[in-house]
């Protein structure tokens, strides 16, 4: 064997590694979701067994469905999206374009806002949102999300509308075209890579979010990553429900990474390297 | 002709910061004339080209076209078609949607775009391109391309940004032959900027020599050739640029290497000079002054000369058939007419 073949050997031997520790939850998640209460908790482990749709149908269609907590959790992520994405495009556009005073100190702030800790600031979240009656109300929930992904998303999108040459704006107004028309036919289509991106970080980030959902949700609004934790309780753990509750609220976040994929990777790397050359 | 493009500026000052990037310039320029705007980079050329098109507003002065001060007129009102120096194409359209655009921007229904779309690409040659997107053409091509989404709205007034800057040494003679004939075809005033003096003579019917925020020269080409106005000027036109030799002017002769020239200038009385001779008026002659030759540089047709007259240099341009070997001594002298002088304090031409 030469030495290429050899680091190449020891280069996907390194990568399995890391992907079997990472896909290990995950398939721990999806074997248990068909495996019954029994077999759970079988000690050595079985690895062959009879599936079952049982904790499916006990998660969708039984007393604790959790139905509803899916459609809440759909109505803030997607909420936070659309929200997200209409302020920030023109703002990231506006950063990245326009000049007006304390344009690098925006820029900033923007980022500052990304680097505090979450957990300091649930206390006065929730003061605040329990002050206006917000608490357990979708508009409460997303308004929060907002503080976080709007930034994250003007961040992110700056860099794509910056790589866009201004002659092309140029080109645009002289050939007739006002601001607006020039932003939406000339700029965002080719920034639609970066939009795509920003789309599909924002929406897995409010999906995913729990540490906010647990304390500003309640009985009405509870989106499904809390309401997986009821499956835990003190006395015991339903194991294959919570299981099979965590692949359902996967699923929709595979499906948008496999349908993005080509954006994803694309988009990150032409924002790291380009970003990165003129900074 | 259509007797509309007529542009005159007046008094145009551009301040950026601390920077004057223009000083107060004037200029008129006539309908279906083809202009140009020469000079070296930074000395105000495309600031100029950009406050006529309204992407710049002026710090002070004001820009007329057909009689109307545009000053504060927006760009996209000013009916003035752009040719990018990076051609600006858009690259998620076709090069169908990318000359319709102006039209389409224009509010024109859609049977006449797709004529008026067919008509600008055949003049330009890129008919059988028009599903390609930009990223799919060759540099030429992407040219064309910006070319016919300028004419194909029939503007005023046509303002070129070195356009042929980004093509090949034989792609940009061919182009810029063509593009005098479309600019006499289409009988539209053309603004062309640049800093090759080359282009700027072949092309313009006349041009402003830009020199440091400022015009230091306007005439036709052959004018600014004959008789520029200052040292600037005489240095930045022509190639090999213009010999430029500090002299002593007296009795309408000037010494160079010991040697005196007549000038037949005896008005001027005795003075410093810097004398001005063209390469091409440097002449080889059996008695004249002494000169060295340090370098023959052969071009096929002609060559030029690097000469050695007691110090100063020379460079003088030569037939190819009676070439002097290198480190040959030779004599030289050049024509009183030929002869140009400038005042080395003012740098103006005397």
């Amino acid at each position: 064997m030469t030495a290429k073949r050899l680091r190449i050997a020891a280069a996907l031997a390194i990568s399995l590694i890391f992907l079997l520790a990472w896909m290990f939850p995950i398939l721990w998640s999806f074997l248990n979701s068909l495996k019954t209460d029994k077999d759970v908790l079988a000690y050595p482990p079985k690895v062959l067994f009879t599936p079952t749709l049982d904790a499916y149908r006990d998660v969708l269609f039984g007393s604790a469905s959790i139905l509803p907590n899916l459609v809440s959790s759909f109505i803030i992520s997607i909420g936070t999206t659309v929200i997200t994405m209409l302020l920030a495009v023109p703002a990231a556009y506006a950063l990245a374009r326009l000049r007006f005073p304390g344009k690098r100190f925006a820029g900033f702030y923007v980022l500052a806002t990304q680097m505090l800790p979450p957990v300091g600031i649930i206390i006065p979240y929730f003061l605040v949102l329990r002050g206006i009656g917000w608490i357990d109300t979708y508009q409460g929930i997303i308004l929060i999300y907002l503080s976080f992904s709007l930034p994250f998303a003007i961040w992110l999108l700056v860099s794509y509308f910056e790589d866009i040459p201004f002659e092309m704006e140029e080109a645009a107004y002289l050939d007739g075209a006002s601001r607006l028309r020039t932003l939406w036919r000339i700029i965002i289509p080719q920034v639609r890579g970066g939009i795509s991106v920003t789309v599909v970080f924002v929406f897995l980030n409010a999906w995913n979010e729990f540490l906010f959902a647990v304390v500003l949700s309640g009985n009405t609004v509870r989106p499904v990553t809390v309401a997986m934790y009821n499956f835990i309780s003190v006395e015991q753990t339903l194991w294959t429900k919570l299981a099979a509750v965590s692949v359902l609220a996967m699923l929709p976040v595979i499906l948008l990474g496999i349908f993005a994929q080509k954006h994803i990777v694309k988009g990150l790397t032409v924002g790291a390297v380009k970003g990165g050359g003129r900074r | 002709m259509n007797g509309r493009g007529h542009v005159r500026f007046e008094q145009i000052v551009k301040v950026h910061g601390n920077f004057k990037a223009l000083k107060g310039v004037d200029f008129d320029i006539r309908p279906g004339e083809f202009f140009a705007l020469l000079g070296p980079s930074g000395s105000g050329k495309s600031t100029t080209l950009r406050i006529l098109a309204g992407l710049d507003a002026p710090t002070s002065g004001r820009v007329m076209i057909d009689g109307k001060d545009v000053t504060a007129t927006d760009a996209r009102d000013r009916d003035v078609a752009m040719v990018f120096q990076s051609y600006a194409l858009y690259p998620h359209m076709t090069v169908f949607e990318n000359i319709a655009f102006p039209l389409e921007m224009a509010k024109i229904p859609k049977a006449g775009i797709a004529a008026s779309v067919q008509d600008a690409a055949r003049k330009v040659k890129i008919e059988h391109l028009l599903d390609r997107k930009p990223g799919q053409l060759s540099g030429g091509q992407q040219q064309r391309c910006a070319l016919a989404r300028a004419i194909v709205r029939k503007a005023h007034l046509f303002l070129l940004d070195e356009p042929l800057s980004n093509l090949d040494a034989k792609l940009r003679l061919e182009t810029r032959a063509e593009l005098k004939k479309l600019q006499r075809s289409l009988g539209v005033t053309a603004v062309y900027v640049t800093h090759d003096q080359e282009e700027a003579m072949t092309l313009a019917d006349r041009m402003a020599v830009f020199m440091a925020g400022e015009i230091e020269q306007i005439g036709t080409p052959a004018e600014v050739f004959a008789r520029p106005n200052s040292l600037d000027v005489a240095a930045f036109i022509g190639s090999p640029p213009m010999n430029l030799i500090p002299a002593r002017l007296a009795g309408g002769n000037v010494t160079i290497a010991g040697q005196s020239l007549p000038a037949a200038r005896p008005d001027m009385g005795d003075r410093d000079v810097i004398v001005g001779i063209r390469p091409g008026a440097v002449r080889i002659v059996t008695a004249g002054i002494p000169a060295k030759v340090d370098l023959v540089e052969d071009l096929g047709d002609t060559a030029v000369l690097d000469l050695d007259c007691a110090g100063t240099r020379v460079r003088s341009r030569v037939s190819h058939d009676d070439l002097p070997a290198e480190n040959a001594s030779v004599f030289i002298t050049a024509r009183p007419q030929d002869i140009h002088l400038f005042d080395p304090d003012t740098r103006k031409r005397l």
